[in-house]
């Protein structure tokens, strides 16, 4: 069910990831950035431990599920703003889509998006080669911004751009993802 | 009679997994015999299942009768325990955390009246809605911004965290620099940024000077600070002007000088956000600071070490001034000893180090709130600053003059007791020094000997050469000597407005293979990197002085490798004194552990006597050199 909040007056982007951490188990991270890349606000989970039923029942499914419904959901819904796009780094919290309303985008590694010779420089990837269910990223390009979009909701590109165009002139979209994991390691710095 | 089998139908409850049948006499019921069992290997079809039992020979069991009769049996049990497992619809925990308006940790003082920055400014190429990827250029290097320590709350130490890299922030106001700055200087810059209290105490010639007007550019232009002061020692005002002018063209400056009036107006001039002041003037206008209209947002003090001594009026001063941030600036911040860090940071930090800490603790302690690097550290690029001791024997006169004028001295030191004073040591001490350069009955030098041999090589291969001296009479009498080598001359008897045209001759003109300088006029502000050699005809008391001088010649923009001879008389006051110098570079070493060792110390009054074995007399202790 996608999330009906409209968008506020502030232009903002969402950036969404999951840090791993051996013991405690996964600590999720929102962080909503104005058009100057300014902080708005932060988010951030206690850690998440699956269990060994989830481990077992979800299969391959868990770390979208994890990621996705559990983390990502949940920190969506606490934001008294919507963003305009949510980008994320790890590829699984593409399952936050159907949630939310706006596009969810993976921010690629630094590299250049795969080029087919498609006209429209888009192409579909597997990521879940050896197993799990079949999904498909469809990548496209913005500045020099590797992206991609969960196959499913191809659509969501043309809305991402747009967006992405009236705030993002400046970002490197990789970068605010660092500041997450600084961020989330001073918190557990600071609980400990 | 059918003594036959019967194949029957047998009825099997549905649930049931296996099924074993008997043969049973109709007659003897009890002598039932099992002859069949199989499994069904689905249990979950309707109604009954059907077992077909093959034929039987009744005679082969003698019975007149056979019935056939099914057992379900339950290998597995029919209904299993049912075992309901969560699997996780537990939510996670969230901490949550705003930013108003997305500004920085404080709230935005009202903008200051800056220019407008450079219309050529880079900013980080703008990402195309078509998908261009030459649109956006990922930054180089990305430095964050590390909260200080001392900020307790962790909504403000993630505030600090969560702001953009210091590269975008620069891109964002389009904040140009004449020259791109090094990675270390924009750390540098990331550490000035957001603290309240800092000490920046790279070595000298590393840019400190460009670090702090970057970082106080910044903050004017978040908003973050609107009146700057910044103090320095007097002849490096216009220095000041003239790098704001270069690395901040934005941002006006005035200098506080001229008479009271003047210097009053100046004072109060709001329109202007960055004032300097020497430290003098500083002192001077002590009474027109205490108004509280005199509150600044940021003072520097550069050459921080000029409040080493916290007694001193001009510390005093210092720290009188009502302001929110304090950032100090030295590439020597302990000279003598870790009082000299205690009274810096009793402006930086006041309260924060004690002169009863041990000197691994104060540097624990310190930390946080002090930087410092040096070039063999962050200059890989730098050409290498090589060193020679040229360790002299003195020529037999000069030998001889030297010992009775040790002799004597030593002698007239004991005679006066405790009436001895540093003064009659000090001159003991130069009068000694002096005589390590010449002879003054003869004229003879052990050192100008070897520095002839040496310029001699100096000027066969093109190069250029620095000589330093603390007298300006060797200076002149090396002048004469070395004269075929074309010298020039740049110390406190050539006229202020002459010495940039010996620099600059000495620069372009090729047939001028040396220049003399005094410490005392040139040890500071010369860019003379174009010097391959620099020789240390004698010895400065404080190594700070002798690095500085060094400098001139090692710095940025260093073509090739500069090579240091520095001279030292065997068996002479020269050799005690480094010895005592060498033996309190380990203090330095214990405070700045993480940095290479130093040489910024100079000699204590109860050192200077002990040069001559004599007991230091009571009262206040004082620095030479």
């Amino acid at each position: 069910m996608a999330s009906d909040r409209g968008q506020t007056a502030v232009p903002s982007l969402g950036f969404l990831t999951v840090v791993p951490h051996p013991q405690h188990g996964l600590f999720g991270g929102y962080l909503l950035l104005n058009a100057s890349g300014r902080p708005l606000e932060f988010h951030c989970t206690a850690p998440l431990k699956p269990n060994r039923a989830q481990e077992i029942l979800f299969g391959p499914t868990l770390e979208s599920y994890l990621y996705g419904e559990q983390i990502g959901q949940s920190l969506a819904a606490k934001a008294s703003q919507a963003p305009l796009v949510m980008l994320s780094d790890v590829p699984a919290m593409l399952a936050l889509r159907p949630f939310v309303a706006q596009p969810v985008v993976l921010v690629l590694p630094d590299a250049e998006p795969a080029r087919t010779g498609e006209a429209n420089g888009s192409t579909f990837h597997r990521v879940d080669a050896a197993h799990g269910q079949l999904r498909g990223l469809f990548t496209f390009s913005f500045g020099r911004n590797a992206l991609a979009l969960d196959a499913a909701h191809a659509d969501d590109r043309a809305t991402a751009r747009e967006r992405l165009a009236l705030v993002a002139e400046t970002f490197d979209l990789a970068e605010p993802f660092g500041r997450i994991r600084a961020a989330i390691d001073e918190a557990q710095r600071s609980g400990r | 009679m059918n003594h036959g089998a019967e194949a029957r139908r047998a009825s099997v409850p549905q649930s049931a997994l296996a099924v074993q049948s008997y043969a049973v006499p109709v007659e003897r019921p009890e002598c039932r015999t099992l002859f069949s069992e199989f499994v069904i290997p689905d249990s979950s079809s309707p109604g009954e299942s059907l077992i077909e039992v093959g034929a039987l020979q009744a005679s082969e069991f003698n019975f007149a009768a056979l019935r056939v009769e099914a057992f379900s049996v339950a290998i597995i049990e029919p209904r299993p325990r049912a075992i309901s497992v969560a699997i996780g619809a537990t939510k996670p925990r969230i901490r949550t955390f705003t930013f108003a308006g997305g500004d920085d940790q404080n709230d935005p003082l009202p903008c200051p009246t800056l220019g407008r920055p450079l219309p050529h400014a880079p900013r980080i190429a703008p990402a195309d809605g078509n998908g261009s990827a030459s649109a956006i250029d990922r930054l180089a290097t990305i430095t964050r911004i590390a909260p200080p320590e001392d900020l307790i709350k962790l909504e403000d130490r993630l505030q600090c965290v969560l702001q953009p890299p210091l590269e975008t922030l620069l891109a964002q106001q389009s904040l140009d620099f004449p020259a791109h700055p090094f990675p270390y200087q924009f750390e540098g810059v990331a550490f000035l940024y957001p603290r309240f209290g800092a000490l920046l105490a790279d070595e000298m010639g590393l840019g400190k000077t460009m670090q702090a007007i970057t970082a106080i550019r910044l903050l004017l232009h978040a908003g973050q600070v609107r009146r700057v002061l910044l103090v320095c020692p007097k002849p490096l005002v216009t220095n000041w002007q003239r790098e704001f002018a270069h690395w901040a063209p934005e941002v006006p400056v005035i200098a506080i000088e001229g008479d009271r009036n003047k210097r009053h107006w100046q004072w109060h001039q709001t329109d202007v956000p960055v004032k300097i002041a020497n430290y003098e003037a500083l002192c001077r206008d002590h009474e027109l600071l205490a108004d509280p209209a005199a509150r600044f947002d940021l003072v520097v003090l550069d050459e921080s070490q000029r409040i080493k001594n916290r007694a001193s009026t001009t510390a005093q001063v210092v720290r009188s001034i009502q302001r929110r941030r304090s950032w100090a600036l030295t590439g020597t911040p302990v000279e003598n000893s870790p009082e000299d860090l205690v009274g810096i940071f009793e402006f930086i930090a006041p309260g924060h180090l004690s002169s009863q800490m041990k000197p691994r603790r104060m540097g624990r302690l310190a930390a946080d709130y002090m930087l410092r690097r040096t070039k063999d550290r962050v200059l890989k690029d730098l050409p290498p600053k090589l060193f020679r001791d040229a360790d002299v024997e003195l020529t037999p006169q000069q030998r001889e003059s030297y010992r009775l004028a040790e002799d004597d001295g030593v002698l007239r030191l004991s005679e006066l007791g405790e009436g001895a004073t540093i003064q009659h040591v000090f001159e003991l001490v130069l009068r000694l020094k002096q005589i390590c350069n010449f002879d003054p009955a003869t004229g003879e030098s052990a050192k100008l000997e070897r520095l002839l041999a040496d310029v001699e090589e100096v000027t066969a291969s093109g190069q250029k050469a620095l000589v330093f001296s603390q007298w300006v009479g060797t200076l002149e009498t090396l002048a004469e000597r070395l004269d075929r080598f074309g010298t020039l001359q740049y110390h406190g008897r050539i006229p202020s407005r002459d010495r940039d045209g010996v620099i600059r001759q000495f620069r372009q003109d090729p047939r001028k293979h040396v220049l003399l300088i005094s410490y005392g006029a040139g040890g500071v502000g010369l860019n003379l990197q174009f010097a391959g050699y620099v020789f240390l005809f004698d010895r400065w008391w404080n190594p700070a002085v002798e690095d500085q001088a060094v400098n001139r010649a090692h710095r940025i923009g260093a073509a090739g490798p500069v090579t240091v001879t520095r001279f030292l008389a065997a068996d002479t006051i020269e050799q005690r004194i480094d010895q005592v110098l060498r033996d309190k570079r380990e203090i330095f070493d214990t405070i700045f552990s993480d940095a290479q060792p130093s040489k910024h110390r100079g000699l204590t009054q109860q050192e200077i006597f002990g040069l001559f074995k004599l007991k230091c007399p009571a009262g206040p202790i004082r620095v030479a050199g």
